[in-house]
């Protein structure tokens, strides 16, 4: 393409240093917050304040900052479980399922410590919330375990398996919290039993103990990734599957390690918001609201490139986001469904910013084109030719 | 000047009518491309196609021939320099453009719908195919087509279950019925029988008759030039190193011009030490990914420095055998042994722990990682290896020592250990995967096509370091196609046809006639073995 002498041209990138890679990831985000202001505007809103309003409460906020925090160790746990299938090069959309199954895990934990009967039943929390979080990541890693078996030994795909799985898990919990559900409250509401008081989740700072989960699986999965030989052979695995075969890797083991893995942490996912959250303690009558959630974890983990490092930093802003955007939403008297579409804009600038991480964009002058020597003029087609 | 802007109409048919004989159809000036990082892939190429013309292209990898060919086909853009068609100046935005100008390619690696069928490959992407196909019309089109050109070819076959040969074929007549004037061909005979070889030389000679001019571009396959073209373009790192009629040329001239050095053709091999038996193959059958027999009954013995040369055309079983002894294929009957040991059924990576080792045909899609770096390419061999694999955590330091090991002794062309694999040409990435397998002192050693595609140079070495490992002792099966190869490193000679090894033969008894009949499934008939 010219421009004026100058031609533009759009080159492949060979490397992509870090740096360059934070630095497009700051400048999708000015340009998606920018592209939005146009949506506060035609909302009747100035876009400044609307800003103000949904960053001041998500991140400096005292109300706001516990909220935004859950939802952060939320969206990360989610993030991570769909991180680690995607390194070895498969699709977890499952996580939902997975947490739903986590949920109803950690419940069947308390429901066995007769913890049903009331919230002020008392029970040894040194003994009882281990094996909670224990039965969740287990729950999950068992959802997801269906779909890694059947991936890794009949290879049938990942993304309907773990699809439909959702669906299946989602009328589950449905069958055990209501209508006379055997998780179902006491007082039949069509949810699920309060936890016990003696259960609530200790903090840390003031935020559910679960972001401990976070940071520790961040270092864990970049250290599993980097140089662990497990990691290396997922990370062979995603890449080509026929080379990890021929190097000896079973790759039927890793399809089943990695949705386990995966699994296990929306497991915990689950724990951490049906029983770890201030304010919710069970599983609530709007449950699905909460599986949906984890979807997000899946742009989130594109985002971040697949790197649990820089999961941190995505999902602590579309936690934020999510949080403060409802806020917003509520104090300017904005139309239903505004915070999701912050949100939707900002993914979407995000992933089509990605664009600069495989390409470059070259602008230089045009050079004057070379005349071919001893050929006749150009439009002297026919006498050209010929000895 | 006036530039040929993509919104003027263009004819093809008045613009290719009356053709000369001897005519310039295509002529290149000072073409220059340099990559970014500063390599002159094409430094001032001049270059041009005549009517009725083979005018092969011949160059090392490396030397700039896939970035000449690109920019002909418009699928990279020159810096500098320009193209015309019958002395028209053209711009090539894309291989859309290129082919709409009457510019055909011929991929190395086939670029068909391997489900759908021969008729469908060709139609595709055709202006014709927009809407409703009319398959029965296009069909006697290609028909006639392959007629005048003497193809013979199925158009109601899937594309899959053809032979290399007949999908180059299908290439072929899918560029010609899209109008191709000028064919520009990839390595032609790269994948090809010697009998398909021939079928094709003979195709190229018709083509040219027909006012086409045909362009393939060869990086070691010195004979065909000299068979086939009437000029011969040499480059060398960018640059047209001598452009000049064949029968000015012979191989030994082509060579030096390729290499800027004089070239021995003959790599010395000492007389063999052999040893135990390391590997025992006693009536293997195996099947192939369609489903049918694709080793049938097969059964031999190598030696400690022996090498047993598996000669072949392709699709004979040696693709299957090679995966069978590699444990990635499953046997159907019969049992292998490793030095004395049955391995039958041992999974892929207790093989590689017992020594066995394996360099597949496939060196991109199997052999390597594109996306890896060479320190994790090298570690593929090693990632269990408890001496680079401490309580599951891999030693870097000491994989990135063994890497820069490698490149050394294996004279590997790359910046450093972290770059990517497929930053590499194919000869410096044959030499990464060979130095990885070879670096684990296999004793038996599976080389599937070592030098195929390879450069003069990279063959060399690549067939010097086959000989290495039979001197310390490794057994060494060779699977080739070339038989001028095969007869120079085996030790014993395999021909393979139809799933069967047709006979062991001594390679000082071997003679390049009786194992080209046996290859070609002839010389059963005439002897009535079964």
């Amino acid at each position: 393409m010219t421009v004026g002498g100058y031609r533009v041209r759009i080159l492949r990138r060979a490397t992509l240093p870090g740096w360059e890679a934070a630095l497009f990831s700051v400048l999708a985000l000015g340009v998606g917050l920018f592209l939005f202001g146009f949506v506060f505007l035609f909302a009747g809103a100035s876009p400044m304040q609307a800003y103000q309003e949904i960053f001041r409460y998500a991140f400096f906020n005292a109300n706001g900052i516990p909220l935004t925090m859950s939802r952060f160790i939320f969206l990360a746990l989610s993030t991570y479980a769909f991180i680690v299938p995607f390194r070895a090069g498969e699709w977890n959309i499952g996580m939902t399922g997975q947490i739903y199954m986590g949920g109803l895990a950690a419940y069947a934990v308390v429901y066995a410590f007769g913890g049903k009967v009331s919230k002020d039943v008392p029970l040894n929390p040194a003994l009882v919330l281990p094996l909670m979080v224990l039965a969740a990541a287990l729950g999950g890693a068992l959802m997801g375990g269906i779909a890694g078996y059947l991936k890794g030994r009949w290879d049938v795909n990942e993304i309907v398996v773990t699809m439909m799985l959702n669906f299946i898990a989602f009328w589950l919990v449905s069958h055990m919290i209501k209508d006379g559900g055997p998780f179902m409250n006491v007082g039949g509401r069509g949810e699920g039993f309060t936890l016990p008081t003696s259960l609530r989740a200790p903090t840390v700072l003031g935020m559910p103990f679960t972001i401990l989960f976070v940071l520790v699986l961040a270092g864990a999965l970049e250290f599993l990734f980097a140089r662990t030989s497990l990691g290396y052979q997922i990370r062979a695995a995603g890449l080509s599957s026929k080379a990890a075969r021929y190097a000896g890797m079973d790759t039927t083991r890793i399809s089943l390690w990695v949705f386990l893995l995966g699994g296990g942490i929306a497991g915990l996912a689950a724990y951490h918001y049906f029983a770890a959250v201030p304010g919710v303690y069970k599983i609530p009558r709007n449950y699905g609201e909460f599986g949906d959630l984890a979807f997000f974890g899946i742009i989130c983990g594109l985002i971040a490139l697949g790197n649990p490092l820089a999961t941190l930093p995505v999902a602590l802003l579309f936690g934020g986001l999510s949080i403060g955007g409802r806020y917003a939403q509520g104090k300017l008297h904005l139309g239903f469904g505004v915070d999701y579409a912050l949100m939707g804009v900002l993914m979407i600038t995000l992933v089509a910013f990605q664009f600069f991480y495989r390409y470059r964009i070259v602008v230089e002058p045009l050079a004057p084109e070379p005349r071919p020597s001893g050929t006749p003029a150009p439009s002297d087609l026919a006498s050209y030719g010929g000895e | 000047m006036t530039r040929r802007s993509k919104h003027t109409s263009f004819d093809p048919d008045a613009f290719w009518a009356d053709i000369q004989p001897g005519e310039v159809l295509l002529s290149a000036r000072g073409i220059t491309k340099q990559y970014p990082g500063g390599v002159l892939a094409n430094d001032r190429i001049d270059f041009e196609v005549r009517a009725q013309e083979v005018h092969a292209v011949l160059g090392e990898n490396g030397a700039g021939k896939t970035t000449l060919m690109n920019i002909l086909f418009g699928l990279i853009q020159p810096d500098q320099g320009a193209i015309y068609l019958r002395g028209q100046r053209v711009h090539f935005r894309s291989p859309q453009d290129a082919i709409r100008y009457g510019i055909g390619m011929v991929h190395q690696h086939r670029k068909l719908v391997p489900a759908h069928s021969v008729i469908e490959n060709i139609l595709l992407g055709h202006p014709r195919a927009q809407g409703i196909l009319r398959l029965r019309e296009a069909e006697e089109e290609v028909a006639a087509l392959a007629e005048t050109y003497g193809f013979r070819v199925d158009l109601r076959a899937k594309v899959w279950q053809l032979t290399e040969g007949e999908k180059q074929v299908v290439e072929i007549l899918k560029a010609l019925y899209r109008g191709a004037h000028i064919l520009i061909m990839d390595e032609p005979t790269s994948a090809l029988t010697p009998v398909e070889t021939e079928k094709l030389l003979e195709s190229i000679e018709r083509m040219s008759e027909h006012k086409l001019g045909v362009v393939p571009f060869i990086t070691h396959k010195l004979p065909v030039v000299l068979r086939i073209s009437h000029r011969v373009t040499v480059l060398r790192s960018g640059r047209v190193a001598a452009s000049l009629d064949t029968q000015d040329a012979d191989e030994q001239r082509l060579a030096e011009l390729m290499v800027g050095r004089p070239v021995l053709f003959d790599v010395q091999k000492p007389p063999a030490q052999e040893g135990e038996p390391v590997v025992q193959v006693e009536g293997v059958s195996a099947r192939s990914d369609k489903g049918n027999l694709a080793l049938d009954n097969v059964s031999f013995t190598v030696r400690s420095g022996q090498i047993l040369g598996v000669a072949g055309v392709a699709g004979n079983g040696q693709h299957e055998l090679a995966e069978v002894l590699a444990g990635l294929r499953g046997v159907e009957q019969g049992r292998i042994l490793l030095n004395g040991q049955e391995i039958t059924r041992a999974p892929v990576l207790a093989r590689w722990q017992q020594g066995v080792g394996y360099t597949p045909a496939e060196r991109t899609e199997v052999g390597s990682i594109g996306e890896f770096t060479l320190v994790e390419n090298v570690a593929m061999n090693y990632f269990w290896d408890p001496d680079y694999n401490r309580h599951g955590v891999l030693d870097e330091a000491k994989l990135r020592e063994l890497t820069e090991q490698i490149l050394e002794e294996f004279r590997v062309a790359a910046p450093g250990p972290h770059v990517k694999a497929k930053t590499l040409s194919g000869g410096n990435l044959q030499k990464v995967i060979m130095g990885r397998v070879l670096s684990r002192r296999p004793r038996l050693l599976i080389a599937n096509l070592p030098a195929q595609g390879l450069d003069i140079g990279a063959t060399e070495f690549v067939q010097q370091k086959l000989l290495e490992a039979r001197a310390e002792g490794a057994a060494v099966i060779f699977i080739s196609e070339d038989l001028d190869e095969i007869l120079m490193l085996s030790d014993v000679v395999a021909p393979m046809y139809e799933g069967r090894v047709v006979d062991l033969i001594p390679a000082d008894q071997a003679d390049k006639e009786t194992i080209g009949a046996m290859i070609a499934g002839s010389y059963q008939q005439q002897e009535g073995t079964p």
